[in-house]
């Protein structure tokens, strides 16, 4: 287009701004670009923080020990030179690592079927006047705040569902980790609401990876005679998978990370429990809970700070898997001409504003 | 009075961020004023058990224009904000240890300022308030060897009562707290297999057994909620809440209810060391309860030179000063035990040594 234009000495152009009137572009690139090498930096400094406040705790215990074993007595550690003087320093967060991990698959199992099932009632059955107050409202639970989901679950759910937890725990006591006396919160009820808490996350991925299966597609199988569920089946899920895989890594870390509710309702025993039913720890939680009369023992602060570097690398894990997922199902997308094209428009557009946002280059 | 109660029990279960009484009168960045009469602003942060109290005493003084700041962070943490002299005063449960005092900036003061029954509370019905229990039985009890509420255990402390066979179940706090120290401490004395199971006392325990909930207000509310409960949480808390709550042995071997008097007797039969760090866990006497808990006011014994100045030295005395004296009847109304008069008069002696660079404190 430029060649074509009159130009005058110097080879610029006429329509060309002078130089001077492009500086706004370049304090912007230069601000944008130090705005966001903010937050790798923050990232950073988190993780050189935690490295560094933590290391004295994994020196004098080793870090096998301190994952591993199932010893949180802190009274080892409030007697200070414990642990220095070649005593066999056996205190370990295993319980609390169990405690996350084990609540944090729970919310997976019971939340994903949940979610997935609700997204594919929102995007394939439900009337279509109804399909954006429904995405809302499910995505609304992601406004509640977690203090209220951990409060709700200790105040009503616990008592509520003592009798049909010790029934679980009762019917199927031939299963491993199962029986026991139930006193309310347990890793169960914490697995529990923490499935409550993933649901709009989960939801609102499932609902955009299913919005991209091709019509063409769905069409062909109901041509050919399936029912609506085998449609789903053959045509929907399984375009969908990778998507719905990423949005679930992303509820677990959403799980592993959540502090409050689940120091409610876990239970808070620094043991490993015998069942489901019974009480534990989580990593978050026992940091919220503990972090507070730590501060002037060094050796037992430095070990919660080393819980928190455990859960910062795990949640990190979980998130890069997840991400690995959600960008694998937009390569997919890339191998037929035209598929996922319309996942890659979705932007702001489809369902859910807010959390819409959740393209493959995105995240 | 009841007010004043429920007050303190909401800023203590809320674990608020300052107790405080702002003054709104303002002074508080003026040394002048600070150091020819006393008033001015004093931080202190640490004991959520004591909260309520400095609260309250800092409403009372803020008509003499001192503010009281006091944020409830845990003892841990008071001690800590006092190691780095970031506050004028920690209020610590237990004393500050010797190893801790050498990681602060100088040599301190420690006031025992106000004591308290940790109550073993209980929810079963058709029983009343004062089901007999002794060291031995309370550990079996959270070791998980008594399940029932008619194991024979209890009953033998308690002939004539008639007991449901309700499952126990067992409620601990889920933070660390003094209060569980001050409660391990008491089941460690009476069974040494404690120490084997759940660790040495201290603020938190490696619980067998039983479900755990944030703070007392947690305790109280998951007794609330579970028939066959047992838990144990401050005396404030189970007046609060209208808890069942036992008689416990003591050391005299007497079955002493949890009140104000049987809390400040705890405190009076106690040996009190040289320095006041007084611990009134399982202490002799017929009339002690054997679980009665401590709180103290720490201060560097020359605070100016750990860095604050003469006027917040000032200050703070005579916030002790009050303490010490108007504030000990406050503490009844707060359901506190006030300290018996013999330790009254030691920790009031203890108030003239408070130096500033070596000069006596005006």
């Amino acid at each position: 287009v430029e060649a074509s234009a009159p130009t005058v000495s110097g080879g610029r152009s006429v329509l060309e701004r002078s130089p001077l009137s492009r500086l706004p572009d370049t304090v912007l690139k230069f601000g944008l670009a130090v705005i966001a090498a903010g937050v790798l930096i923050l990232l950073g400094a988190f993780f050189v923080v935690l490295v560094a406040q933590s290391s004295s705790a994994f020196s004098h215990i080793g870090v096998f020990n301190y994952l591993f074993h199932n010893n949180w007595d802190i009274s080892q550690l409030g007697q200070g030179a414990a642990c220095d003087t070649g005593h066999h320093c056996t205190f370990g967060a295993w319980p609390m690592l169990l405690g996350t991990l084990l609540t944090a698959g729970i919310a997976l199992v019971i939340g994903v079927p949940v979610a997935v099932a609700a997204a594919l009632f929102i995007t394939e059955l439900c009337p279509r006047r109804a399909r954006a107050p429904l995405s809302m409202l499910v995505d609304l639970l992601a406004a509640v705040p977690s203090v209220v989901y951990g409060l709700w679950g200790f105040i009503v759910l616990a008592p509520k569902l003592r009798g049909t937890q010790q029934w679980l725990a009762d019917t199927f006591s031939f299963l491993p980790f199962w029986a026991g006396h139930v006193a309310g919160p347990s890793y169960f009820l914490a697995g529990l609401v923490l499935a409550i808490m993933i649901l709009p996350i989960v939801s609102a991925i499932s609902r955009e990876v299913i919005a991209t299966v091709p019509v063409e597609h769905k069409e062909a199988a109901l041509a050919l005679g399936a029912t609506r569920w085998e449609m789903m089946r053959m045509a929907v899920i399984p375009y969908a998978r990778p998507g719905i895989t990423g949005g679930a890594m992303l509820g677990l870390g959403r799980a592993i990370g959540e502090t409050i509710a689940v120091a409610y309702v876990i239970g808070g025993s620094t043991t490993v429990g015998h069942s489901i039913f019974q009480q534990g720890q989580s990593l978050a939680g026992v940091i919220a809970l503990q972090f507070g009369e730590a501060q002037s023992t060094p050796l037992y602060k430095s070990s919660l700070l080393a819980a928190g570097l455990t859960l910062f690398v795990l949640t990190l894990v979980v998130n890069l898997i997840a991400r690995s997922y959600v960008v694998r199902a937009g390569r997919i997308g890339d191998k037929g001409p035209g598929r996922f094209s319309r996942f890659r428009r979705s932007g702001g557009g489809a369902a859910a504003p807010g959390i819409t946002a959740i393209e493959p280059e995105t995240l | 009075m009841a007010v004043a109660a429920s007050l303190g029990v909401a800023a203590c279960g809320s674990s608020s961020k300052s107790s405080s009484s702002s003054s709104s009168s303002g002074g508080s960045s003026s040394t002048t004023a600070k150091s020819s009469t006393g008033a001015g602003t004093i931080n202190g942060s640490g004991s959520t058990f004591a909260a309520p109290i400095y609260g309250q005493w800092g409403q009372n003084l803020s008509s003499q224009g001192l503010t009281v700041n006091f944020n409830a962070i845990g003892s841990g943490g008071g001690i800590a904000a006092l190691q780095a002299s970031t506050v004028d005063f920690a209020g610590s449960d237990p004393a500050m240890k010797p190893e801790e005092v050498t990681a602060g900036k100088g040599p301190v003061l420690q006031f025992p300022v106000a004591f308290g029954a940790i109550t073993v509370a209980y929810n079963l019905s058709g029983v009343a308030s004062g089901l007999k229990l002794d060291g031995k039985t309370l550990a079996d009890i959270f070791l998980g060897k008594v399940k029932k509420w008619n194991d024979p255990e209890i009953a033998a402390l308690n002939s004539g009562m008639k007991l449901p066979s309700t499952a126990i179940t067992v409620v601990h706090r889920s933070d660390s707290s003094g209060t569980t120290k001050g409660f391990v401490t008491y089941l460690a004395a009476y069974d040494p297999e404690w120490v084997k199971v759940a660790g040495a006392p201290d603020k938190t325990a490696k619980w067998p057994v039983g479900t755990g909930a944030p703070k007392n207000a947690g305790v109280a509310s998951a007794i609330k909620q579970t028939p066959g409960a047992i838990g144990y949480v401050e005396q404030a808390y189970a007046l609060q809440n209208g808890f069942t709550t036992a008689a416990m042995k003591n050391k005299a071997g007497q079955f002493v209810v949890p009140t104000l008097a049987a809390a400040s007797a705890a405190a009076a039969n106690s040996p009190v060391p040289p320095d006041l760090t007084i611990s009134t866990i399982n202490a002799p006497g017929a009339t002690s309860y054997p679980i009665t808990s401590q709180t103290f006011i720490v201060i560097y014994a020359d605070m100016c030179k750990a860095g604050r100045t003469s006027g917040d030295a000032t200050s703070v005395k005579k916030f002790l000063t009050y303490g010490l004296g108007d504030g000990q009847k406050v503490e009844q109304q707060l359901d506190y035990a006030p300290l018996p008069a013999s330790l009254l008069s030691k920790a009031q002696t203890q108030l003239t040594q408070m130096k500033c660079n070596g000069a006596p404190v005006s």
